[in-house]
């Protein structure tokens, strides 16, 4: 039987749109633009979309995972309850991880613990192989836990050697956390051989396609003369950067934005690669 | 932090067995069924059963159980919307004329919440009722099993003494107290088998 809406039917459906915190500056980087008297003014978010499905991408050794614990804490520290399904790194190292981050952001930990529910399936072939089994028990920890974001890292694990399933396995995901109204945040990890400001940047194999909005991590190895006059870094070096790819659900800042992974483990944003580079030059 | 390990919430079809039998039970058991006459129930119920845990554990929309199950959506509907408390009256004699609910439905649904209320409804293993165990002699050796759990092997004497006291050993019609076993059997006993053979064998003698 065909299925229509009139428009205004969907008025109740429509989710609300607010910003899900990260605990990093990403979090005034969307916003949405509200007009008051004559004039239209830019509010930023406070977050991530609610119930937008995002895609954290970059080579190795960027940042995602980082930055996805750190969402985790933030949230969880805030009295929401977080499923983090964890495919690379086994559930207890992950305890470890969460725990030094909660204590370098000042976090409550036996707040964060008690909200965060985990699936650990880098230990489990069953659930990283078989993904009807693994979306059967994120169902299962949604409903009996009540979470409200599901955070995955990897995604890419999931089809790590069979990437011709990889729309599929995304497609199944991304319509399963819809369903279950959860914000998602699936960490995807990028070859080095995919160019940074390339279409498989946002996490290749037309995934970015799929969700509703890409986070690109990338770093740079300063290393010729010029890399050292332009970012005002000694060779060597790593320079980190942030930019929001896209996102259908809101408007979002569009620049380059430098960030660093602090002593203690923690994504912190500076500034837009632009002015970085300015002030270096002056 | 609570961690999964294994897949969960996935065995549609064990759930649906268990709520199946669940509801048998409330109706009285099987052999109610057979002297009614009601065995034509049974078909309702199993699919009632399905309906109840792919609506409540897989989170199924109504179309997606009809589909899934080669019924209409308005069936699927009826039997997950069913007042179970109006079927109960029904079933148990309180009401002259038969409801409006859809009678298999709601003695599914009483059947998952009492399944879900106990936590039976997530466990995997096969357990035995009390007559079952009582018949087959084996309600000594479940006691043993269940109070040793976590103890550390090799035990002693003085252990298994303190975690097991009490306990009625029955073998072959024959009653013992598991007291008097311990003082019969050799130590260091090696592990959880070792031990209800070496009573079984004390027993025995």
């Amino acid at each position: 039987m065909a299925r229509y809406y009139e428009l205004k039917e969907l008025e109740t459906k429509a989710p609300k749109l607010f910003g899900i915190p990260t605990g990093t500056k990403l979090d005034d980087m969307f916003y949405r633009i509200e007009r008051e008297g004559d004039r239209y003014v830019r509010k930023p978010l406070g977050g991530i979309p609610h119930l937008a499905v995002m895609n954290i991408t970059g080579v190795p050794d960027t940042g995602k995972s980082v930055f996805a614990e750190q969402f985790a804490v933030t949230q969880a520290n805030n009295g929401y309850r977080v499923l983090f399904v964890t495919v690379e790194s086994p559930a207890n190292f992950l305890y470890t991880a969460l725990k030094q981050k909660a204590e370098a952001m000042g976090a409550d930990f036996s707040r964060v613990e008690e909200n965060i529910v985990v699936i650990d399936a880098a230990e489990s072939d069953e659930l990283r192989e078989n993904v009807r089994a693994l979306i059967d028990t994120m169902a299962y920890a949604i409903r009996e836990k009540k979470t409200s974001n599901v955070i995955i890292d990897s995604i890419t694990g999931l089809y790590e050697h069979k990437e011709v399933m990889a729309r599929q396995i995304v497609r199944q995901v991304f319509n399963f956390l819809k369903k279950f109204r959860q914000t998602g945040i699936l960490v995807s990890q990028k070859r080095s051989a995919q160019a940074s400001e390339s279409a498989e940047a946002a996490g290749g194999l037309a995934v970015a396609h799929i969700v509703d909005g890409t986070i690109v991590l990338d770093k740079k190895l300063i290393e010729t003369r010029w890399d050292v006059n332009l970012y005002g870094l000694p060779l060597g070096e790593v320079l980190r950067t942030v930019r929001i790819d896209g996102c259908r659900l809101t408007a979002h800042d569009s620049k380059t934005w430098v960030f660093e992974i602090t002593e203690t483990g923690l994504v912190n944003i500076i500034s837009p690669l632009s002015d970085y580079v300015e002030s270096k030059i002056r | 932090m609570e961690i999964i390990a294994r897949p969960k919430g996935g065995n549609v079809d064990r759930m649906a067995e268990k709520v199946f039998m669940k509801s048998i039970e409330i109706l009285g058991g099987l052999k109610k069924l057979v002297e009614y006459r009601n065995l034509t129930w049974l078909p309702s119920l199993a699919e009632a059963a399905y309906v109840i845990v792919l609506r409540n554990e897989a989170l199924k929309t109504y179309s997606e159980i009809a589909r899934e199950l080669g019924i209409t959506e308005a069936t699927a509907k009826n039997i997950a919307t069913a007042d179970e408390m109006k079927v109960l009256e029904y079933v148990r004699g309180g009401l002259e004329e038969r409801p409006k609910e859809h009678v298999a439905g709601g003695i599914a649904k009483l059947a998952y919440k009492a399944l879900k209320e106990s936590g039976e409804l997530d466990v995997d293993e096969v357990s035995l009722n009390d007559e079952m165990t009582e018949i087959l002699e084996i309600a000594w050796a479940v006691q043993v099993l269940s109070k040793i759990k976590g103890l550390d092997f090799p035990a002693g004497k003085e252990q298994l003494g303190e975690r097991l006291a009490g306990i009625l050993v029955k073998v072959r019609g024959g009653e013992y107290r598991i007291e008097e076993l311990l003082e019969r059997i050799d130590y260091p006993v090696n592990g959880p088998s070792e031990l209800l053979h070496k009573l079984k064998m004390a027993a025995s003698s």
